[in-house]
C-alpha cells in the first residue's frame, strides 16, 4: 500500500510545483511600481521631505524586504536596438530564491500587512480547517444515510429535492439561507456574521463549542447542502446497480431485510464510485470556503484568498494557492486510502 | 405513453425559457425598459417591487431597485446578456478545444501518432524560431507563415533521407492528461481567483480564464469515448483500406464523439453561468460596470431585508440551469 501511494503521490507533485511556479512567474511579471508607491508611503509617514536619493535608497530596502530585487527568472530577454538579448542570470534570481523558501517553509511577507505568510495563512485554517473538514465528513455520513433511505422505500421527492438544491451555486444557496435564517424580517435564528469575535478564551469548554456551533450553523449548512445532491444521486443509483445483481437477490432469498441487503452486502460495492467524488470533495469545500466565508464574514482561508486577490497582495495569494494544492494531495492519499479498504482486489494490484 | 408527454412539456417549457432569455439577452437594447443599463434612479433607492413610483410621472421599477437605485429587471435582462456574452463563447470553445485534445488523445494515445525525425527537427526549429520572432518583432507574424511554409517544403524534401524518415512516437495522451491534471491540482474557483488577480478585469480576460479552466472537462469525456470507439470495427476497416490516422480521426471517429460532447455542451454552459456569477458576487473578473446576475445578488448581500434583490435573479439561475438540464437528459433518453 505504502509504495501504491507512494507512486501516486510522486505522480501529483510535479504538477502542484508547475501550477504553483506558474502563479508565482505571473504575478511577478506584473508591474510592482503602485505597490512599492504603497509602501514606501506606508514606510515613510513621518517625514514628508524626501530627496530622491534618499527615495530612491528606500524603494530597494522596500524592494529588498519583499524579495523583489534581481532578475525574475533563471534567463531574460532584454529588447535593444540590436534586436532581443538573452542572458542567463544562473540560482541569483527571485524564483529560485523563492523556491528554496519556499521549500523551506518560509512564503515570504504579505505585501499588505508585513507579516509573514505562514501565519496569516495558519491563522487562516484555524477557521476553515474545522469548518471544511466538518463539512465534509457530516456530508459523507448524510449522503450515506439518505441514499440507504432512498433505497429501502424514501420518499421520492427528497431527490427531487436534491435536484433542485443542485440547479443553484454555491452562493445564492448560502445567500439564500442567510436571508431567510438570519434575517431580523424573517426568522432571526442565527447570526449573520461575527465569527471569531465573541469567543473568550478562558470561557468553559462547552460554551465555546456552543458558541462556534451557532455561528457555524450556517456556512455548514450551505456547504453541507451543495456537495449533497451529487454525492446522495451517485450513492442511490450504485446501490440501485448493486441490488439488481445476482448476490443481492440471493441475499433477500436468504431472507434479509431490504434494509440488511443494503447495508451488509451492497453498500461496500456501491461506494467504490462515490470514493471517487471523495477526493475531489476536501478541495472543493476549501474552494467552497471562498464563497462562504465571504457571505458569512468568517475570518478564514477563502475569505483571505478572495481578498489577496482583490488586492494583488501575491505573496499570501501564491502560499494559498500552494495550501489548496497541499489540500487536494491529502484528499487524493485519503481517497486512495479507502479504496484499499474498501476493495480487496486494488489490494492486489498494489 | 404518459411520460413521453410529460418530458414533451418539460422539454417545451425548457426551450421555451431559454429562448425567452436569449432573445432578451439578444434584444436587450431595444426592448421598452423604462430605465437604460446601469443608471441610478437616486428618487427610488431600495425600493420593493410591484410598488407605483413616489414621485409623479416617472416609471415604475417593476421589480424595485437596489442600494444605489438602479432597476432590478433592466439589471436582470442586461445581466443576462453578460451571461450569454461570457459563459456561452467561453462553453462553446472550452467544448471545441476540449473535444479536439480529447480526441487526439483518446486516439492515438502515447504511442498510436508517430512523428518522423524530419518533423520532430523543423518543429523544434520552428518553436525557437517563433520565440525568436516574437521577442524581436511581434509585428512581423507573416514571417512566422513563412517559414512554417518553409519548413514543410523543406521538411518534404529532407523525407527522402532515409535515415531522417525513422520516426518517434509523440505522448499524446500523456501530455493531455498532464496538462488537464496541472488544472486540476487546484479546485478551479481559486485557481480562476488567484489568474483574475494578475490581468485586469475585463469581458475577454474573463472568456480566455474560463475557457483555460474549463476544457479539460469535454476533454476526459471525448477521450473515453474515443478509447471505446476507436476498438470498434468499423475504424479496423478504416485502417484496412488504408486511410491516414488523421483521416479515420476527423471523418469517422469523431463524429461518433462529437456526440458526446454536444450532449455535456448544456452542462458546460450551465456549469460556467453558475461560474460567472460567482466571480461577479465575489467582485473578480468582470468590471463592477458591467450588470450580472451576480453582482445584484452581491448588492442584497448588504441589504438583507431587500428579498426581492436575492429572489429574482436567483430564480433567473434556477430557471436556466434547470433548462438546460432539462435539454441534456432529453438528448440522453433519445
Amino acid at each position: 500500500m505504502g509504495r501504491f501511494l507512494l507512486y501516486r503521490l510522486l505522480r501529483t507533485i510535479p504538477a502542484t510545483w508547475a501550477i504553483v511556479s506558474f502563479v508565482f512567474l505571473l504575478s511577478r511579471a506584473l508591474p510592482t511600481n503602485d505597490l512599492l508607491g504603497q509602501a514606501l508611503s506606508d514606510d515613510s509617514v513621518g517625514n514628508r521631505g524626501l530627496t530622491a536619493a534618499e527615495r530612491e535608497a528606500a524603494l530597494l530596502r522596500i524592494q529588498e524586504r519583499l524579495g523583489l530585487t534581481g532578475p525574475v527568472f533563471y534567463f531574460s530577454c532584454t529588447h535593444s536596438t540590436t534586436g532581443a538579448v538573452w542572458q542567463w542570470h544562473g540560482s541569483d534570481n527571485q524564483y529560485h530564491k523563492w523556491l528554496k523558501k519556499a521549500v523551506k517553509g518560509d512564503l515570504g511577507q504579505s505585501y499588505r500587512s508585513g507579516q509573514p505568510v505562514t501565519a496569516v495563512l495558519g491563522e487562516a485554517l484555524r477557521f476553515t480547517l474545522p469548518l471544511t473538514t466538518s463539512a465534509a465528513l457530516l456530508a459523507t455520513v448524510l449522503s450515506v444515510v439518505l441514499a440507504l433511505w432512498l433505497v429501502c422505500g424514501g420518499p421520492a421527492f427528497l431527490l427531487s429535492m436534491l435536484y433542485a438544491i443542485d440547479a443553484l451555486p454555491l452562493f445564492v444557496v448560502a445567500l439564500g439561507l442567510l436571508l431567510l435564517l438570519a434575517n431580523p424580517d424573517i426568522l432571526p435564528l442565527f447570526p449573520a456574521y461575527g465569527m471569531g469575535q465573541q469567543t473568550a478564551d478562558n470561557a468553559p469548554w462547552h460554551v465555546q463549542i456552543s458558541t462556534y456551533l451557532y455561528y457555524s450553523t450556517l456556512p455548514l449548512a450551505s456547504l453541507v447542502l451543495v456537495k449533497l445532491p451529487s454525492l446522495v444521486v451517485q450513492l442511490y443509483d450504485a446501490l440501485r446497480h448493486e441490488l439488481g445483481a445476482n448476490y443481492a437477490t440471493t441475499a433477500r432469498a436468504k431472507g434479509l431485510s431490504a434494509y440488511q441487503v443494503a447495508t451488509r452486502h451492497a453498500l461496500r460495492n456501491a461506494l467504490l464510485p462515490v470514493i471517487a467524488l471523495l477526493t475531489d470533495l476536501l478541495p472543493a469545500l476549501v474552494a467552497g470556503a471562498v464563497v462562504v466565508e465571504v457571505i458569512f464574514a468568517l475570518p478564514g482561508m477563502g475569505r483571505l484568498m478572495a481578498e489577496a486577490a482583490a488586492t494583488h497582495d501575491f505573496p499570501v495569494l501564491v502560499g494559498g494557492v500552494l495550501l489548496m494544492a497541499i489540500m487536494r494531495l491529502i484528499g487524493l492519499v485519503v481517497a486512495d486510502t479507502l479504496y484499499f479498504l474498501t476493495d480487496p482486489r486494488i489490494r492486489l494490484q498494489a | 405513453m404518459r411520460p413521453r408527454k410529460k418530458g414533451a412539456a418539460q422539454h417545451a417549457i425548457a426551450v421555451g425559457w431559454l429562448v425567452l432569455i436569449v432573445s432578451a439577452a439578444l434584444l436587450a437594447p431595444w426592448l421598452p425598459l423604462p430605465f437604460p443599463a446601469d443608471s441610478v434612479d437616486l428618487n427610488h433607492i431600495a425600493q420593493p417591487p410591484f410598488l407605483p413610483p413616489s414621485v409623479p410621472d416617472t416609471s415604475r421599477h417593476w421589480l424595485g431597485t437596489d442600494g444605489f437605485g438602479r432597476d432590478v429587471l433592466t439589471a436582470l435582462v442586461y445581466g443576462a446578456r453578460t451571461a450569454l456574452l461570457v459563459s456561452l463563447p467561453a462553453a462553446l470553445f472550452a467544448t471545441v478545444v476540449g473535444t479536439f485534445l480529447g480526441s487526439a488523445a483518446g486516439f492515438w494515445g502515447n504511442s498510436g501518432l508517430r512523428i518522423s525525425i524530419v518533423y520532430w527537427l523543423m518543429g523544434g526549429l520552428l518553436l525557437v524560431g517563433a520565440v525568436e520572432i516574437v521577442s524581436t518583432a511581434p509585428s512581423a507574424w507573416w514571417l512566422l507563415l513563412l517559414s512554417l511554409a518553409a519548413a514543410v517544403i523543406i521538411g518534404k524534401s529532407l523525407m527522402r533521407v532515409p535515415m531522417l524518415r525513422r520516426s518517434w512516437p509523440f505522448p499524446t495522451d500523456r501530455l493531455v492528461l498532464g496538462a488537464a491534471s496541472l488544472l486540476s491540482s487546484v479546485p478551479r474557483l481559486v485557481l480562476i481567483l488567484a489568474l483574475a488577480a494578475v490581468q485586469d478585469a475585463s469581458l475577454p480576460g474573463i472568456f480566455l480564464l474560463l475557457t483555460l479552466t474549463h476544457w479539460p472537462e469535454p476533454a476526459h469525456l471525448v477521450r473515453a469515448e474515443l478509447l471505446r470507439v476507436r476498438t470498434l470495427p468499423y475504424i479496423e476497416s478504416a485502417r484496412a483500406i488504408g486511410l491516414s490516422g488523421g483521416q479515420i480521426l476527423w471523418r469517422h471517429a469523431l463524429p461518433n464523439a462529437w456526440r458526446t460532447a454536444r450532449t455535456a455542451f448544456p452542462l458546460s454552459l450551465s456549469a460556467l453561468i453558475g461560474l460567472e456569477t460567482t466571480l461577479s458576487f465575489l467582485g473578480v473578473g468582470l468590471p463592477p460596470e458591467i450588470p450580472s446576475w451576480g453582482r445584484t445578488l452581491a448588492a442584497a448581500r448588504l441589504d438583507p431585508t431587500a428579498w426581492w434583490l436575492a429572489l429574482f435573479p436567483a430564480l433567473a439561475l434556477a430557471a436556466t440551469t434547470l433548462a438546460l438540464r432539462q435539454l441534456t437528459t432529453n438528448k440522453i433518453s433519445a
